[in-house]
């Protein structure tokens, strides 16, 4: 599958603009939403191919986006892969939970925007 | 005897009292009745059948077989209908009997008689069971009050004595829901006027688990929780308690919970670890903005900056990548303080490990006029290891290497194979330190007495690479020469060797640790300790 639209729940306004201009420069269609709330009812409202999910959000944790849209007896978002990006240290049990969940799980700090893109691709190739 | 009575004389009187307290049971009293009824309305009911009978052989006596067997049937008939009437009429006297025993608080055999019924409403009896039911609430309290006069020298009023201690005590029925709970209890009201104790048990078993268990199996039982929160890190009004249940089948209040406060004692301690946990989310925040656009910002001026300016954009991308590589280490080494440190062990190369730093390694040896000189065997066994704190380690000595040696200096990187280990040397030929040194450059925050005067750092980075090395299941070690350099070597198992116990004890260091690492490590499971 070719990876076209990507959702960014993110409530850093720095850390949200850097990664949507990257991901449009790089060519994607970038969709950012700033509280959980609003993050999980985009996540429903439209087919993402990508959504880089925040843990520590306004009104609604990324955990529990997570488990609301894979964590049920149904996948609510089968052709979307999801990477968590956070820079909280969770404690082990939640950290395994969400990575469960995920297809990736990443530590903002550690990732710049061009090894992001570079993540992404990889997963679009299937690798 | 000191009161004049014989032995003889006490143990009759004990007898009496026995009996009389029998005998006072308001719980005998229908069963007794139900058969001196029954046998009543059968005695009058087989006279009269007799009789019947009696005038039937006077006035005709030769009765035909057929005869004598239709009026034993109906002798039958009118016995049965006879126990069903007396059983109808009695229905009232049993029920108010029934709730007198049980408004008395004995056991019985029956259940109480239910209000809404509505045999009582056809019958105009509710009225009557409704009496019997005020009366006893009525009476319970003044009873409760008599008694509680009765114990004590000084009238206490026991409820409120409670809301003034510090400890919570909480009353469950044997239905689970909270019957009483003193205002230090915390316990959580919801819209529909629903109570439920706030406490998160984050240890198996919840003390809802427990008491289950206990209602299946145990009549008298205790159980103990330390260190449960009333509310999640972080909440306003959050709670630290030990918790005692006892449990007594039976009772209207099963289980009495007792809750005791000891925030004081266990909150700084906790506030600590999330004071890291938050600190380090806090640093990140701004390391991750200024490591992005750094990044951005260097490919796409790199055109238009000289070679001067190019520098620059290396010295801060390898400054913010160090200020990166130290807040992982304080994270890692809080984790690692409480106990919580956990490693997931894979089959990688030495050459997996170092790939995921190199970049950042040789940047930073360039912007410093190091040369960084890596080699690592092509044939080396694969090691077993978890591949984010491995690389961290790695970092580490090799930034502590270019941190120590001189400008224009060689820092080497090696791995060779020994015995059942691979292991990886970092050398440096650069200050060096004294035999003295050396035997405290393990502990947090340690630093040699003379770089503390030319070098920055955190003197946490060895500390936690030897915790993580040992985590895996290494050994880390040191050799140095003052003025000469310094080589450090951390060592681990290659995979094949230690592959059976991985997959029997899973792809974490629990069992598999304590057993390798002279038990530096303990049960990295336990939050607590």
């Amino acid at each position: 599958m070719a990876i076209k639209s990507i959702l960014i729940i993110e409530d850093d306004r720095f850390i949200g603009e850097m990664y949507v201009r990257s991901l449009k420069k790089a060519g994607y269609d970038v969709d950012w939403m700033v509280d959980g709330n609003d993050g999980l009812i985009a996540a429903r409202n439209k087919p993402y191919d990508v959504i880089l999910l925040d843990v520590m959000l306004p009104e609604r944790r990324g955990s529990e986006i997570l488990q609301i849209l894979r964590g049920g007896a149904q996948d609510l978002i089968p052709n979307s892969k999801v990477i968590v990006l956070t820079n909280f240290d969770q404690a082990e049990e939640s950290r395994l939970a969400m990575e469960h969940n995920a297809d990736g799980y990443l530590i903002k700090a550690e990732i710049t925007p061009k090894k992001l893109i570079s993540v992404i691709e990889k997963m679009d190739t299937g690798r | 005897m000191d009161n004049g009575y014989t032995k003889r004389q006490r143990e009759r009187y004990v007898e009496v009292e026995k009996k009389s307290a029998e005998d006072e049971q308001l719980n005998r009293f229908w069963p007794h009745y139900r058969r001196k009824a029954r046998f009543v309305v059968l005695l009058a009911q087989t006279l009269v059948c007799a009789l019947i009978i009696a005038v039937i052989v006077i006035v005709y006596p030769t009765v035909p077989l057929e005869a004598w067997l239709l009026i034993a049937v109906i002798t039958l008939i009118a016995l049965a209908s006879s126990i069903i009437a007396a059983n109808v009429i009695l229905r009232p006297l049993k029920d108010l009997s029934s709730a007198l025993t049980h408004v008395a608080g004995e056991q019985s055999p029956l259940p109480p008689p239910n209000l809404n019924d509505s045999y009582y409403t056809r019958n105009q009896m509710r009225p009557l069971l409704k009496l019997i039911y005020d009366l006893a609430m009525a009476e319970g309290d003044g009873a409760a009050a008599k008694e509680d006069t009765a114990s004590d020298a000084v009238s206490i009023d026991v409820k409120s004595e409670l809301n003034h201690t510090q400890t919570g005590i909480v009353m469950l029925n044997p239905a689970g829901e909270i019957v009483y709970a003193n205002k230090s209890a915390p316990v959580h009201i919801d819209a529909n006027g629903k109570k439920t104790l706030e406490l998160i048990f984050d240890v198996d078993p919840s003390i809802e688990d427990w008491l289950k268990e206990r209602g299946e199996h145990d009549i008298h039982a205790e159980h103990s929780w330390r260190r449960i929160a009333s509310k999640l890190t972080g909440e306003e009004g959050r709670r630290l308690y030990d918790v005692f249940v006892s449990y007594e089948k039976g009772s209207q209040a099963e289980a009495v919970i007792s809750l005791f406060d000891r925030t004081d004692e266990y909150q700084p301690e906790d506030d600590d670890l999330d004071f890291i946990a938050f600190a380090a989310h806090e640093l990140r925040g701004p390391i991750t903005v200024i490591r992005g656009y750094l990044d951005t910002l260097n490919d796409e001026l790199a055109d238009k900056t000289d070679g001067d300016q190019r520098e620059l954009f290396q010295r801060l991308i390898v400054s913010a990548n160090r200020l990166s590589g130290y807040i992982n280490n304080i994270l890692n080494a809080s984790r690692f303080d409480r106990r919580h440190l956990k490693i997931h062990m894979s089959e990688l190369s030495i050459g997996d490990i170092y790939e995921t730093i190199a970049d950042d390694m040789q940047m930073r040896a360039v912007a410093q006029q190091r040369m960084l000189a890596v080699d690592l065997p092509d044939g080396l066994p694969t090691v077993a290891a978890d591949l984010n704190s491995m690389s961290e380690v790695m970092a580490n000595l090799i930034d502590n290497a270019i941190k120590y040696s001189n400008d224009g200096g060689t820092i080497e990187v090696t791995a060779n194979v020994n015995g059942d280990f691979v292991e990886v040397t970092v050398t440096d030929h650069g200050i060096g330190m004294p035999a003295n040194v050396i035997a405290n450059l393990f502990h947090k925050f340690y630093r040699s007495h003379r770089s503390r005067e030319t070098v920055a750092g955190t003197g946490i980075g060895l500390y936690i690479s030897k915790a993580i090395v040992e985590s895996n299941g290494g050994k880390i070690n040191v050799k140095s020469v003052e003025g000469h350099g310094s080589s450090f070597t951390f060592s681990l198992p290659i995979y094949s060797t230690v592959a059976n116990k991985l997959t029997a004890h899973g792809a974490n260091n629990q069992d598999f640790v304590e057993h390798s690492s002279d038990g530096w490590i303990k049960n990295h499971g336990a939050f607590r300790g």
